[in-house]
């Protein structure tokens, strides 16, 4: 954990100068400025550099740089911002890493296609989805040992998990479906039909809603999840990705169209269609639902799109083929 | 003659490749990008590269056929020497960028061992635009959607031959222009 307020160093074991206390002061007013954006972080894996780049968001600075071999591709960062969780496909590999300190706690082999990956609101453990062999791997957080699996549809890719942590999501690729898993015994209970290849499954905070990117249809499926059936389908761009939710609207990816698709939760009426980097992947909102990320495969950035006006405000440059699949923001307080 | 580039040997693993449909993929898309410099201003060597209707440039072409011009959705036919054909269309056209973004829809994966294949030409003006830079990147997946690929359909395999296609078009697109043919 960062220290709460940057006045408790200079307050202990000895007087403070006036100009450290000046100092002080000016640097509480500073973070008091930044106070909406927490100093958050975003973990952003890039694929071919092999690499995981922690990006400062309110400096929107890259400040660190880890080597991950084997292709990472999904990201989850636990709620507490203690740890994050990498796969890497190439490497049949989940990564454990303490977040705060940049180290790598373990590398834990999973094997098949390890590519999408969540982790249980409590902190643990770490649920990985496995393209090829068509299961959900569950790995303890602290000792990395495999808790258990559980068969899912085919070529399950992007994992979510209900604020509750009752349930666990998992977006079938190649079976056209969401998957259902109680986190309690490792059973799938249902499966539900949404649209053409589900990539990613992003859950509301309400836990009420699920949200399913389908590459094939062009459109994202809307999942009541207490009901276990699609209420709606919204179409948006060419081969949608993610989708990150922020002020009643949803933000898709479209890898094709290089745009981001925006609509309204509550009416599902287009907002807005943003032009971004060419192959805009991984999609998360800052936890005060000011501004949304995404991650640009093509164009080697992370745009930062204003929710308000729903303009693009900034592209950060971050290593070779960033795809950053998952919970990629980071709460440092 | 490039011709080999292109033409991978193939056992007998292509019956799934052909089965799985054209979006089945492996988890890793891969990149590849290669330039040259051609003693060509920028427009000219745009008016080559971007028109699309014409792959006579690129060495193991021997006939393009086509629709829609250059624009968004435009589709050409290109026939290899060897007979073989690669379909494509245009993603994005974007001339005040002299950038041109075309997809591969159908292509044999003995032809060109990649999936889901994406690319985009660049022309940018080198010394003060007397000369032209132009780069060609693409981004694929290997021939293989399942783990554990062959050789001749691995990650590699695909980056192998995509360099490959590109050193040698990017080769003979200069000899072209600069040749003045």
């Amino acid at each position: 954990m960062r220290p709460a307020s940057p006045l408790s160093p200079a307050g202990k074991g000895r007087p403070a100068s006036s100009a450290a206390m000046l100092f002080a002061a000016l640097a509480t007013v500073a973070s008091a400025n930044v106070a909406p954006a927490r100093a958050d972080e975003a973990f952003i894996t890039s694929q071919p550099a092999e690499t995981l780049s922690v990006v400062d968001l309110p400096t929107r600075k890259v400040v660190a740089t880890l080597k991950i071999p084997g292709k990472p591709a999904g990201i989850a960062v636990s709620p507490d911002g203690k740890r994050a969780f990498v796969t890497s496909p190439d490497g049949k590999a989940l990564t454990i890493l303490d977040a705060a300190s940049r180290t790598v706690e373990r590398r834990v082999e999973v094997g098949g296609g390890p590519l999408g990956v969540a982790v249980h609101p409590s902190g643990s453990p770490a649920y990985v989805a496995d393209w090829y062999r068509h299961r959900v791997v569950a790995v303890d957080a602290a000792s990395g040992a495999i808790a258990g699996e559980v068969q899912v549809g085919e070529s399950p890719s992007g994992l979510a998990v209900t604020p509750d942590g009752a349930l666990l999501l998992s977006a079938d690729r190649d079976s056209d479906a969401v998957s259902f898993v109680d986190t309690a015994t490792l059973a799938r209970t249902d499966s539900v039909k949404v649209g053409a290849r589900p990539f990613g499954v992003t859950i509301d905070a309400e836990g009420q809603r699920a949200y399913t990117a389908n590459v094939g249809s062009d459109d994202v499926t809307i999942i009541d999840i207490a009901a276990r059936r699609a209420v709606a389908t919204v179409k948006v761009g060419q081969r949608p990705y993610a989708v990150a939710l922020a002020q009643g609207r949803a933000f898709v990816t479209d890898q094709y169209a290089s745009t981001v698709s925006v609509f309204d939760t509550g009416t599902l009426q287009p907002v807005a269609t943003i032009p971004v980097g060419d192959y805009p992947e991984g999609i998360a909102a800052s936890r005060d639902g000011a501004l949304v990320y995404v991650a640009n495969w093509e164009a080697n950035t992370l745009s930062v799109i204003d929710v308000a006006t729903l303009k693009v405000v900034a592209d950060i440059d971050v290593a070779d083929g960033p795809r950053a699949f998952g919970a990629f923001i980071r709460r440092t307080d | 003659m490039k011709f080999e580039l292109l033409t991978v040997a193939v056992a007998a693993v292509s019956l799934a490749v052909a089965a799985s449909g054209a979006q089945a993929h492996g988890p890793t898309r891969q990149k590849v990008s290669e330039t040259i410099v051609i003693n060509a201003p920028p427009a000219k060597v745009w008016e080559v590269v971007g028109n699309f209707q014409d792959g006579g440039w690129i060495p193991v072409v021997a006939k393009t056929e086509g629709t829609g011009g250059s624009a968004a959705g435009a589709k050409r036919t290109l026939t290899l020497k060897n007979g073989a054909t690669v379909e494509e269309e245009v993603a994005k056209l974007e001339p005040e960028k002299m950038t041109l973004m075309y997809r591969i829809d159908k292509v044999d994966v003995k032809v060109l061992p990649v999936t889901n294949y994406s690319s985009w030409l660049v022309v940018t003006p080198e010394d003060g635009g007397a000369k032209s830079k132009v780069e060609w990147r693409g981004a694929f997946y290997r021939g293989y959607p399942n783990n554990d690929p062959p050789p001749e359909l691995n990650d590699e395999a695909a980056v192998a031959a995509v360099t490959g296609l590109y050193k040698a078009g990017l080769d003979g697109l200069k000899k072209k222009i600069e040749g003045g043919s």
